[in-house]
């Protein structure tokens, strides 16, 4: 098990599909124009229904660097967290991320959450490097924990061995 | 000075063409003297032989102006020379790039072969296409499709319970069709000697080939299985210039394979599916020592050359010709093999012309489809092909790739050839005779005939109500024969009003929509029905013939729909379908 624990706190790390986790919420790295789309979008809306798109249609945007929360619909997590962090290698992307990650913590201790998954943020479509993106989202997770809050435990699901590892080291350098 | 008015994006462009440089890349980058023997050789020039943006030496332009202006001395010394002084400035400039990366060329590699420099310009317009989409700038179906690769796991976005959900289907139905318990698709098999990796288009829309494939694996005798996961053997990086997708599909597919502990991974017939699985994706995802990798094209041969099953070619009589896929033949150098094959199970072979590598693309281009916005332009392009194809009299046109057989659907209906497209996958399990396999594995009992299925299932739809939304009176008709004769309560509508209307008010338990329909198009009221709280979770089969269904499944609006059939349509199929697809939405309520 690739996990740190931060006091009574933990950072765990999962090969899980992070649609069908048993969590409070998971984390969606949604558009500015919060379009589901294809992808784990196309999984939430075919796993948890349109009401979940009809929700955020209601909300209309999200700037980059926040995060907006809708329910699951039939989905096993009560809540989705869809944050927009930096895409295609755009100006200050650590910064953005960093800001995101934060954003979709605090989402999450507003609704009480206490299991939030998060993926891999933009590392895959949107280019995200992944030594960057495994630094600061690890660095930024960890440095919340820290800190109290509702949030027991925070998994990042990393199906793929190519995240996996990178996610690996970074957890266990600072266990 | 161009420094200086540079956006963000165009920065990133070059440093990421930085890292794409190597000996090969600037071999062809350099070795350009714009002499303009490739012109003709391409599809796009002839189609459009006024337009010099459509020449090989334009496309490849693009990319070698930024190499110039950043890594050549001759950029340095004479800018308005090589063009160094034209590089793009702008993000409008980007969106030009876009419709010449990706709309005017679709990386057939024909222009190469005529070359006396050697200059690989399907290379250097799929780095385009990379360094574009590093930076978010691409066609949205090619988005969807990355997108839906990256993170589901295929270029299609089947999700894991509904893949296995039609393996399973397929494997009942096999089970029933030879009446025999052990002819099922074995599934996470450790120890088996072959892994079978599919395209996700049979998932999805053309699950019949997956059991042709299983039959043909059991009449062989042979020890195999498909995995649940890393089963798509298609690549979208290789389409989009995304190595680092490229990669990560690769890996899933090898890593898959080690992990099931098999001998090796059969690729089903796709070309892009095997150059990015067999040859390309090796390098991508880095891997030293690759699971032995081939095409189910050797595979069927192989059985039949070592008589582990046996074919009548007569069963396939119809006069065929053969399509080469530009990614299995000009680029993975698969020539003689499949015609090999296709004489053994047909009985009327003639070769169209040109052949091999010097075949003319279908314009499928290993993804092609994905772009609704440019099809019209692909389409006119595809009239070479289309009069290769008119000039063999062939009433089959024969081919091993999945996107081939979309891109020569869809040119077959625009330029109306009186033909139809089939796999040799097909065509070799239409050719089994099961009567006299001998069984080197295990000895079983066949049947001397396929079994017919029991008369408990003549009313497969009993008790279901089916909308049926087609503005042809006479396939409205037919369809609405075929669903009564299955037992359903059918209604129909002729426009796409009439049919929200009519979903509305009935909630039918399923909607078979036309796309092509005056007014209202399919397209739109599949949006609308999708969009609708009525009617969002009514499922739909898509029934055309015509090539704007791709915008439904690549550009996503909405969630895709359950089903697809091409016009004209087989009634059996029809009804499998809907029966399937009605179960299946049982299974997921419950």
């Amino acid at each position: 098990m690739v996990e740190r624990k931060i006091g009574d706190k933990n950072l765990r790390l999962v090969r899980e599909d992070i649609t069908e986790m048993e969590v409070d919420a998971f984390v969606f790295d949604i558009t500015e124009d919060v379009k589901l789309g294809s992808g784990f979008g196309a999984a939430i809306q075919q796993r948890g229904g349109i009401v979940i798109q009809k929700e955020l249609d209601e909300i209309g945007g999200c700037p980059t660097g926040e995060a907006v929360v809708t329910e699951a619909g039939i989905l096993k997590a009560d809540w989705i967290i869809h944050a927009n962090g930096p895409k295609f290698r755009e100006e200050d992307e650590e910064g953005k991320l960093r800001k995101t990650v934060q954003s979709a913590l605090a989402r999450a201790e507003e609704k009480g959450v206490k299991r939030l998954a998060f993926p891999p943020m933009g590392t895959g479509l949107y280019q995200v490097p992944l030594d960057l993106c495994s630094r600061v989202m690890v660095k930024t997770i960890s440095d919340h924990l820290a800190e109290g809050g509702t949030l027991e435990e925070v998994l990042i699901a990393a199906p793929d061995n190519r995240e996996f590892d990178p996610f690996k080291a970074q957890i266990q350098e600072g266990a | 000075m161009a420094n200086q008015a540079k956006t963000h994006k165009i920065k990133m462009m070059e440093e990421q063409l930085a890292k794409k440089l190597n000996r090969q890349v600037v071999g062809s980058l350099v070795g350009c003297v714009h002499c303009g023997m490739c012109d003709e050789s391409c599809h796009y020039v002839l189609a459009f032989p006024d337009d010099h943006k459509m020449t090989p030496s334009y496309k490849a332009d693009q990319v070698r102006k930024l190499f110039k202006a950043n890594h050549d001395w001759t950029g340095s010394v004479f800018p308005w020379w090589v063009g160094a002084d034209k590089v793009p400035l702008s993000d409008d400039d980007l969106e030009t790039l876009k419709d010449i990366a990706f709309g005017t060329c679709t990386n057939c590699r024909r222009c190469t072969l005529s070359c006396p420099m050697g200059v690989d310009t399907a290379t250097l317009n799929r780095i385009m296409r990379g360094l574009l989409s590093h930076v978010g700038v691409m066609p949205e179906g090619v988005r969807v499709v990355s997108k839906d690769q990256w993170e589901i796991g295929n270029q299609m976005g089947v999700l894991k319970e509904d893949y296995i959900d039609t393996i399973e289907w397929m494997s009942e139905e096999l089970e029933e069709d030879l009446g025999h318990a052990e002819a099922t698709i074995p599934m996470e098999k450790k120890g088996a000697k072959i892994m079978y990796c599919i395209n996700p288009r049979e998932v999805k829309y053309d699950p019949r080939t997956i059991k042709e494939a299983a039959l043909i694996f059991w009449a062989a005798g042979e020890d195999w299985t498909m995995p649940d996961e890393g089963w798509d053997n298609t690549n979208f990086g290789l389409f989009s210039g995304d190595d680092g997708l490229g990669g990560a599909c690769a890996k899933r597919e090898y890593e898959k394979a080690r992990e099931l502990g098999v001998d090796k991974i059969v690729i089903s017939e796709c070309g892009h599916g095997f150059r990015s699985t067999r040859f390309e994706g090796v390098n991508w995802a880095g891997e030293s020592e690759p699971v032995p990798m081939e095409s189910s094209v050797m595979t069927m041969l192989n059985y039949v050359r070592e008589g582990k099953i046996k074919v009548d070619p007569t069963k396939n009589p119809e006069k065929m010709t053969f399509h080469d896929s530009c990614n299995n033949a000009r680029s993975g150098g698969f020539f003689e093999e499949p015609r090999e094959l296709l004489n053994l199970v047909a009985m009327d072979f003639q070769e169209m012309y040109p052949n091999r590598a010097e075949g003319f693309c279908c314009t499928g281009g290993g993804g092609a489809m994905s772009m609704s916005e440019y099809t019209p332009r692909r389409l006119e392009s595809a009239k070479i092909k289309a009069d290769q194809i008119r000039a063999t009299g062939a009433k089959v046109v024969v081919t091993s790739c999945h996107n081939c057989v979309d891109g020569l659907n869809d040119l077959i209906k625009h330029y109306k050839l009186d033909c139809e497209v089939k796999q040799l996958v097909n065509l070799v399990a239409n050719a089994l005779v099961l009567d006299e396999v001998e069984k080197p594995v295990e000895e079983v009992a066949v049947p001397e005939e396929i079994t017919v299925k029991p008369v408990a299932e003549a009313e497969p739809l009993a008790g279901r109500k089916i909308l049926v939304v087609d503005d042809e009176e006479d396939v409205r008709t037919f369809l609405i024969t075929v669903f009564e004769d299955a037992g359903a309560e059918v209604i129909s509508a002729a426009d796409g009003n009439e049919a929200i209307a009519m979903a509305r008010e009935h909630l039918p338990d399923l909607i078979s929509l036309d796309l092509s329909m005056p007014g209202k198009d399919g397209v739109e009221t599949f949006v609308e029905l999708r969009s609708t709280a009525e009617t969002e979770e009514i499922p739909v089969c898509v029934v055309t013939g015509h090539p704007e269904f791709r915008q439904v499944i690549y550009d996503r609006p909405v969630p895709p729909p359950e089903g697809y059939l091409g016009k004209p349509v087989d009634e059996d199929k029809l009804v499998a379908y809907a029966s399937h697809i009605l179960e299946h939405r049982n299974e997921k309520a419950n």
